[in-house]
């Protein structure tokens, strides 16, 4: 009844409809991509591309034509308004993520490490995501009365006697945007960091501190290194928001502090189609940079 | 009932399952016994048709399988883990087949209730059909997993590791159901074990898989008296094996000559079970060799006792107590231990049970 | 644990600090949405507390030489936009997380060309999309040219929730499904689906408040019809009242009574399955 081990060349042939139901399954995740990927490619990848293209347009005083010149590269690099507001964006970008970083991972650690009950992390973690219902560009409005020179922050430090005039260089200034932005953001940096402190195995820092680690030492060897890939992602979001940044510079700087993204809107709302091409390809030249820089710290798609 | 045809299946290059062939009759309880590795869950997957082999067919009752995705089979499959649906109740578990397949699915409410009930009963969960999944304990929910596969009539039911996820006490008892179950509703089971006892115990015949492949298909007590291959003999936990050389009148090993009843020049591999050891403690004509006791392990229904070998791995013998009342030996004190020849495996060097020195041909 | 104590203080007075830090523009923007008005600017000192501005947002403040905000129309198009790509972008991302579920060639490359759309800034994105539409005389809508650019934003996000139930969810419980004879579609309606919800709705949420929120992608897309964040930031130009602090207010507890409202629900629908499994437990004893 049994036959062990005894091939029978006659039945290869069936190996091939076998694959043929393998293609079924491949043909079932085509169709599972294709909306999605059709979307991304039509509505990202095309328009960047196009910015791309339109960037070596030829830009007269109201219109572009598709004769293509490096014009509008020249004029970028020559123009010390373009640079400036180019090293300007690079200077505010890099403060804000050493703030958000500064501020952001005391408290992602008191949240991810130093609280046991899970109930109360959860409404700390809430309690960060709150603001956000409040609508993005009315958050940055609020900063106004807080810091102008009869602010709220004049009014409460002179009541409390540290200062005796105001200090005025608070608002429609570059600190009051990187006030603003620091607060606005932060939020994207404790959430990914306090995250992954709080997958890290309690376990682990007991055996350390049972083999005589100090907690310097297991913060240094232990925790550390292993919100790293939550420090990466924070960075990422943060970058990403800061470098395409406008509205928050036109609000809090009565438009003196100009960002590359300022630039865009302000050569878009002079049918300036060219430059404001040349502005966000060098924008995107430099997000890309950034974000392979970080991704090499994090595998996005290990950590979910 | 079933044919396999030299079904192949490597993942990424790793072959899992290698030229495998193999028949399954009606009404029978068939044991897959192997090790970790050993493709014996790959086999099911296929058979289910959860991964489709690279080679090689599978017939049902002369239907070619192939192309035939998994829920148009027919087939049973109790998960390891028993995969029962959590936002559901028991009764909906059960029910959930019989309402929702795509063949014959049961619209008449009153005989989804009926046909539930029934096999509740059978494996003993009347008046659980309320409960939600959550509440149950590990025997209730391999039980509930059992009547959920079985209320739909399988062709064939295949069992992935049914007993593993219980504890000692319970797997017994299952062991015992699922045999009563399965013979009431006559489906044929194809129960996939790690477990050498759980697979000898419950099969009507047991096939033992290893790398792949199949070492040997035949009835509990052949493979156990009769292993085909030394690699089936290490599996089954109950040989002790001697690697050396044949000779013309005896089994040359690590300087002792042990006892054959033919020529044995192409052996290899000499094997003697542990229950066909003898310990002697008086005098005896010594057809084995001495050697140095280490301890005793008591378990149950026997008793099992270890020595060192000559060269120093563990020797193993056992004795039944039905068989006879227990004997005391001194730990590190030498003893003569002796087998009868007529017992003796013989494995060639491909591993191979040699057939003209199989047990019976032996004695002639 | 006993000399972390100091550090856990430390921490937590900083993190308190933080949270000082977080909502003291919104505390200041709610005193000041009680400023007298229509006189009273967005700053201190208060001159006279009064809910002039709040009625004023919602027009039954006696007209001044303040214009009312352009909300109403704006707030209902934000809303219709936020559904659609909510819906749009929870499809999308269910379909390719559920793709994502066995590993396949190129999936690296899929993966990353998904995850690039919240990782491109809205600014450049809308400028891409307002060059497409200007070399092909494609007018710019809300709901055409900026609904496409708020999924391709929410998508991604979508698709990473998604992501992270699929790889928490247990895989053998469809296996259990088909080989029961129920087929895929059916399977996924009544075992998958039901499983992965807590995710949609996750995903929802996200996309919804995402989009409702979104502005760069939308100030070149959105064309002449204005979006609930395009109008305010119009306001920008202009003089500031506090009948935006006031509308901010609002629309902060709107969002929160929705929230609480959810949170209520999804509290009782728990009690209930509790009680009910407790209530049977009693019955078999």
């Amino acid at each position: 009844m049994t036959d062990i081990n005894v091939s029978n060349p006659t039945e290869i042939k069936s190996g091939t409809q076998g694959s043929s139901l393998k293609a079924k399954i491949d043909k079932g995740r085509y169709f599972l991509l294709a909306p999605g990927v059709l979307w991304m490619v039509l509505f990202l990848i095309i328009p960047l591309a196009m910015m791309v293209y339109v960037s070596f347009w030829t830009q007269t005083t109201f219109a572009v034509n598709s004769t293509l010149t490096t014009k509008s590269w020249v004029t970028f690099f020559s123009s010390e308004t373009y640079m400036n507001a180019l090293f300007r964006t690079g200077r505010l970008w890099l403060t804000v993520l050493a703030l958000t970083f500064i501020i952001g991972y005391p408290v992602a650690l008191y949240v991810g490490q130093l609280i046991r009950s899970e109930t109360l992390r959860t409404i700390l973690l809430v309690t960060c995501v709150i603001p956000f219902w409040t609508s993005f560009l009315i958050r940055v409005l609020a900063w106004r009365p807080m810091l102008g020179k009869e602010g709220a922050v004049n009014i409460v430090l002179q009541k409390l006697g540290i200062i005796n005039t105001p200090i005025e260089v608070l608002l429609f200034t570059e600190v009051s945007v990187v006030i603003g932005l620091v607060q606005i953001y932060v939020v994207f940096m404790v959430g990914p960091i306090a995250f992954m402190l709080g997958r890290i195995d309690h376990n682990l820092i007991e055996a350390a501190r049972d083999l005589g680690a100090s907690t310097w030492t297991i913060f240094r060897k232990i925790i550390f290194p292993l919100s790293l890939p939550g420090v990466a992602v924070g960075a990422i979001f943060v970058s990403v928001m800061v470098l395409g940044e406008f509205a928050t510079p036109a609000a809090l700087s009565g438009r003196k502090v100009n960002l590359l993204g300022n630039i865009i809107v302000t050569q878009v709302g002079s049918l300036k189609w060219a430059f404001a091409a040349v502005v966000g390809v060098v924008l995107t030249v430099v997000m890309a940079l950034v974000i392979t820089a970080l991704l090499r710290v994090v595998n996005l798609r290990k950590e979910l | 009932m079933m044919e396999l045809r030299g079904l192949e299946k490597s993942y990424e290059g790793n072959p899992a399952i290698q030229n495998l062939s193999l028949s399954v009759m009606d009404n029978e309880y068939l044991t897959l016994l192997g090790p970790s590795g050993s493709g014996k869950s790959t086999l099911l997957r296929l058979i289910a048709g959860l991964e489709q082999p690279d080679d090689g067919s599978i017939q049902l009752e002369g239907e070619d399988l192939d192309g035939r995705p998994a829920y148009m089979r027919n087939l049973g499959f109790v998960q390891q883990k028993y995969a029962l649906f959590p936002h559901m109740s028991v009764f909906d578990n059960v029910a959930f087949g019989l309402r929702y397949r795509q063949e014959d699915p049961l619209q008449d409410a009153s005989e989804v209730h009926d046909r539930v009930s029934r096999i509740l009963e059978l494996v003993g969960l009347l008046g659980y059909e309320e409960r939600m999944v959550g509440q149950l304990s590990g025997g209730q929910k391999q039980r509930v997993s059992l009547a959920r596969t079985l209320v739909c009539e399988p062709k064939i039911c295949l069992l992935d590791e049914p007993l593993g996820a219980l504890d000692a006490n319970l797997r017994e008892r299952m062991a015992i159901e699922l045999r009563r179950i399965r013979a009431a509703l006559k489906v044929t089971f194809l129960h996939v074990t790690g477990n050498e006892t759980e697979a000898l115990a419950m099969g009507d015949r047991v096939v033992v898989l290893d790398k792949g492949r199949i070492c040997q298909v035949a009835a509990p007590e052949e493979v156990f008296s009769a292993p085909t291959s030394i690699d089936v003999a290490k599996f089954l936990n109950a040989y002790n094996l001697f690697p050396g050389r044949g000779e013309l009148d005896g089994f040359a090993y690590s300087g002792h000559l042990l006892p054959i009843k033919c020529d044995a020049r192409q052996a290899h591999f000499y094997g003697i079970r542990y229950d066909h050891i003898r310990i002697i403690t008086g005098n005896d004509d010594g057809a084995g060799f001495k050697a140095k006791f280490l301890a005793s392990e008591f378990e149950g229904a026997r008793i099992k006792y270890l020595f060192e070998r000559p060269d120093g791995g563990v020797f193993e013998a056992e004795m039944h107590l039905g068989e006879g009342d227990p004997i005391t030996l001194t730990p590190n004190e030498f003893y003569e231990v002796s087998w009868d020849p007529k017992e003796v495996l013989l494995f060639d060097t491909s591993g191979e049970l040699l057939k003209s020195n199989a047990r019976g041909e032996v004695a002639k | 644990m006993y000399h972390l104590n100091g550090l856990r203080w430390t921490l937590g007075i900083f993190t308190a600090l933080f949270l000082v830090f977080l909502y003291g523009p919104f505390v200041v923007m709610t005193i000041l949405s009680f400023q007298q008005g229509p006189e009273g600017g967005p700053q201190f000192p208060i001159i006279e507390w009064s809910t002039f501005w709040y009625q004023h947002v919602l027009s039954i403040a006696e007209p001044s030489r303040v214009a009312p905000l352009p909300i109403g129309e704006a707030l209902i198009r934000s809303l219709t936009l936020a559904f659609a790509t909510m819906v749009v972008s929870t499809l999308l991302g269910t379909l390719s997380a559920q793709a994502f579920r066995q590993n396949f060639k190129g999936s690296g490359v899929v993966f990353y060309l998904i995850v690039l759309g919240m990782m491109v800034p809205g600014v450049l994105l809308g400028l891409g999309m307002a060059l497409v539409a200007d070399q092909f005389d494609i007018a710019r809508t809300w709901w055409g040219t900026a609904f496409v650019l708020h999924v391709v934003y929410t998508f991604p996000f979508s698709f990473l929730v998604m992501l992270a139930i699929f790889n928490r969810f247990d895989k053998s419980l469809e296996e259990a499904s088909w080989m029961l004879g129920v087929d895929p579609v059916k399977t996924f309606r009544k075992i998958t689906f039901p499983m992965i919800f807590p995710g949609v709705l996750s995903s929802m949420l996200f996309a919804f408040t995402l989009s409702y929120d979104e502005f760069p992608r939308t100030l070149f897309t959105g064309g002449s019809e204005a979006t609930m964040p395009i109008a305010i930031y119009g306001t920008f130009a202009v003089e500031i009242h506090p009948n935006l602090f006031a509308f901010g207010v609002l629309t902060t507890l709107a969002s929160f009574a929705l929230l609480t409202i959810y949170g209520v629900l999804m509290a009782l629908s728990v009690r209930r399955a509790k009680i009910q499994s407790s209530g049977l437990q009693e019955e078999i004893a």
